[in-house]
């Protein structure tokens, strides 16, 4: 019993020191790809702009929870490495030494994502909170899907070739029987034919089936 | 059999040579060629490609077009004038077309889809869409490709396996009546209709694939993937697979056996000369399955350099995240030194990472063919492209006319026999033509159901294979022995004017019977020693993160032997004459 009063009391100077540090069940890690976003226009990474990351920390928080007065000293990082990636905590603005909880964190930083974004000119591929889901653009669904205009069209368009097609040939057909009655009167005069029967030809028969073998023999 | 000017005839002969071009030039040469290439050697597969060209694919075409412009019927008509006992080829051909008929054009639909979904700012397939919370992408979408996802889930709206049933796709059912409408459209007078078509249908996709060609070559990479393609590895020849597929290429990509080369000659003048323009469509259609193929090939190498670039992003980013160093320590150029010094003095963390394999040969390995070829890789590289919309459309379009031109062989192949008979030729053409469209598309609606790409499959793997060897077989055995050689060259002579040298003869009558005969036994004996017949299924809820397959997700195999054993058995009929039994086809042009 006493070693363990012991320990806690060892302990809790030493979560009072350390309160950020990897791992931590209250600390969320950062990734910042700045060349990766901006490429030439990248600008370095620096204490002011730690002290920015740490204000817009503490923006988001004063967001979130209407009322309670976050200041740049309650947001603690540590752990900074040249990838530009880092690790913070989030103290309460009544007791510093109360660390908030992930999940308060985690949708404050939700809420205001695009202004922290903003405010380093990145997105939320290249300013990473790991372990807090992107809340991406929900995509634009139009009333009518686009392919189905297409394909309205192109129905369309064919659907009268086809009508214009039929119609012109059922026209054409109409005529060619009244043509045909007129040349009907006309037959005994002429010569020459056309659509009239073979028999009427007197053409050259092509004698090479003729020979008496027109089915093969088997 | 009439002479006379009753049969509708092709206003000129170049109309013709345009139909059998479109005919033949079909989508098998943009997704069959290529692979086949990949596989056999690359540069060294036009050996036997050209050579089973010249000894089996020019002289079977010429019979066909021959006995077409004859005997000026359908396949039935022309092969019962041959022989009364024969009417059995001329009717498996006309089945072999209907059962083409049916499944085709479910890939024109599919075509009209992806084009109809070109005409949007961001293309569909360019990116996954996301899940239910916004917090990123979909699940099944993320496992696979945002490509893959798009053709299995959007488009087809897949099922697991064969046995499982749904509805119809609207959006497929759909693009499938508009495909039939559009060729109904280019069909509805017959040969008058067609003849103007195929003006259109057999020149615009070389134009396209002159563009792609220019756009392919100027590619990021393209270059890998023609050299790749080039360079032969001469090991492949000695491969008999490698004969015996450059041998069903040519057989299956010209369209012998179907009775649309038979149908198309019917309608030519009696002395149009047929053997000239045998050769020249011939040498078209391997000319352009090689022409595709280059264009494939710098697409192939564009796409795979872009994956091996994004591969090595990815390992630049988990290095620099795990050992937390700065941005822009490592680049493309130190990459690989990086990765040595990482992992000597960091080993253990190193062997913790998962860094994948980041191999340019691996990518450019991977061999697609197909509709997976059409419709993944090559929409996976167009959205990877600038202006992809634009490129998108003209892919999309080209692919269209492709699969349109060899409808039209497909269809005129079976209302052509049909029109033949004396109770059909009262009906008006167009009233016969819309008939037989709306027919086939009606038992199309089955393919797009949800399980309907199984059926696809099996239709297309296993429909038709050996019908039509056999088929052609019993052609060229009938012509060259049964009817009598020495009859065909007289006929010959009377249409053309003179008799067929001898290079035709030797190969009607000796090498191209040969040749089937050798074809024949190989599948009989690939089908008997092959086992239950197999397809590949996709399955989007398989948990565990293994993918093993050829479509590089999770893909299980699944066995259905009774489905194609009722289905072998629906292929075969007889003869309507004797007792012969003649085997259904396949297609692969």
């Amino acid at each position: 019993m006493l070693e363990k009063v012991l320990f806690l009391l060892c302990l809790t100077p030493a979560l009072a020191q350390e309160p950020c540090f990897p791992g931590s069940s209250h600390a969320y890690k950062v990734r910042i790809s700045i060349k990766t976003a901006l490429g030439n226009q990248a600008y370095v990474w620096n204490d002011n702009e730690m002290y920015l990351f740490r204000a817009a920390m503490a923006f988001a928080l004063r967001s979130y929870h209407n009322g309670q007065e976050f200041n740049v000293s309650n947001i603690m990082v540590c752990n900074e490495t040249p990838r530009v990636s880092f690790w913070f905590v989030v103290s309460s603005p009544e007791n510093s030494s109360v660390l908030l909880k992930k999940g308060d964190v985690e949708n404050a930083i939700r809420k205001s994502r695009n202004r922290i974004n903003g405010a380093f000119l990145l997105t939320d591929q290249t300013l990473e909170f790991i372990d807090i889901p992107p809340t991406l653009a929900a995509p634009v669904m139009p009333v009518t899907p686009p392919w189905l205009i297409v394909f309205g069209v192109v129905m369309g368009a064919v659907g009268a070739g086809i009508i214009f097609l039929l119609v012109s040939s059922l026209v054409q057909s109409k005529r060619k029987k009244n043509k045909k009655t007129l040349d009907e009167d006309r037959e005994d005069m002429r010569g020459i034919e056309n659509g009239l029967g073979c028999d009427n030809l007197g053409g050259v028969y092509n004698t090479t089936f003729s020979d008496g073998d027109k089915f093969t023999p088997m | 059999m009439d002479k006379g000017g009753s049969r509708p005839n092709w206003d000129s002969p170049m109309q013709f040579v345009l139909a059998c071009v479109s005919y033949a030039v079909g989508l098998g040469n943009v997704w069959r060629f290529p692979y086949l290439c990949q596989m056999h050697g690359g540069g060294g597969f036009m050996i036997p490609y050209l050579f089973m060209l010249l000894v089996e694919g020019v002289p079977l075409f010429c019979l066909e077009l021959a006995i077409g412009q004859k005997m000026r019927l359908g396949s039935i008509g022309a092969w019962t004038a041959i022989s009364p006992y024969l009417g059995g080829v001329g009717l498996a051909s006309v089945m072999a077309s209907l059962y083409l008929c049916l499944y085709y054009n479910i890939i024109n639909g599919w075509s009209f889809w992806y084009l109809f979904h070109s005409f949007q700012s961001e293309l569909p397939w360019a990116e996954c869409p996301l899940n239910a919370n916004l917090t990123g992408p979909l699940e099944e979408c993320e496992k696979a490709t945002a490509t893959q996802y798009f053709f299995y889930r959007e488009t087809l709206n897949i099922s697991s396996s064969i046995e499982e049933n749904g509805g119809v796709h609207t959006g497929q059912a759909l693009c499938l009546l508009l495909a039939w409408i559009v060729t109904y459209l280019f069909i509805v007078r017959g040969v008058k209709s067609t003849g103007k078509v195929v003006y259109f249908t057999a020149t615009f996709p070389y134009v396209v694939l002159i563009i792609y060609l220019i756009r392919g070559v100027t590619l990021h990479g393209a270059i890998n993937g023609v050299k790749y393609m080039f360079t032969p590895k001469m090991e492949q020849l000695a491969n008999p697979t490698t004969w015996i597929n450059a041998a069903t290429q040519i057989f299956f990509s010209l369209g012998l056996g179907f009775g649309s080369l038979i149908a198309f000659a019917s309608y030519n003048e009696y002395n149009n000369n047929f053997e000239r323009q045998a050769v020249i469509v011939s040498f078209i259609n391997s000319g352009t399955s090689i022409f595709a193929s280059i264009v494939t090939f710098a697409i192939y190498g564009f796409k795979a350099t872009v994956n091996y670039e994004n591969c090595l992003e990815r390992v630049r980013l988990l290095l620099l995240n795990a050992f937390n160093l700065a941005e822009d320590t490592i680049n493309m150029d130190n990459i690989f030194e990086w990765m040595e010094r990482l992992n000597q003095t960091h080993p253990q963390q190193f062997a913790e990472l998962d860094l994948g394999n980041c191999d340019l040969t691996q990518e450019l390995d991977k061999a697609v063919e197909g509709p997976g070829l059409a419709f993944i890789v090559y929409s996976e590289a167009i959205k990877n492209m600038p202006l992809s919309q634009l490129w998108s459309v003209l892919y999309f379009f080209m692919l269209l006319l492709l699969g349109m031109g060899s409808m039209l062989g497909n269809i005129t192949a079976i209302t052509t026999p049909l029109r033949d008979f004396k109770i059909f030729s009262s009906v008006s053409v167009e009233v016969l033509n819309g008939l037989v469209c709306l027919f086939c598309m009606l038992l199309g609606l089955g393919f797009t159901t949800t399980s309907g790409n199984y059926w696809f499959t099996m239709f297309n793997d296993y429909g038709a294979t050996f019908s039509l060897l056999f088929v052609v077989l019993i052609e060229v055995i009938t012509v060259s022995y049964i009817y009598g050689i020495k009859r065909f060259e007289k006929d010959i002579e009377d249409m053309i004017g003179h008799r067929p040298n001898w290079y035709w003869k030797i190969m009607w009558a000796g090498i191209s019977p040969i040749l089937l005969i050798a074809l024949f036994i190989f599948y009989i004996a690939n089908y008997i020693m092959g086992g239950t017949p197999t397809y590949m299924a996709w399955n989007k809820d398989l948990v565990r993160p293994t993918f093993f397959s050829f479509y590089n997700n999770y893909c299980i195999h699944t066995f259905y032997f009774k489905l194609v054993q009722m289905g072998i058995s629906t292929f075969t009929q007889r003869s309507w004459k004797k007792g012969e039994m003649v085997v259904p086809p396949f297609f692969h042009h």
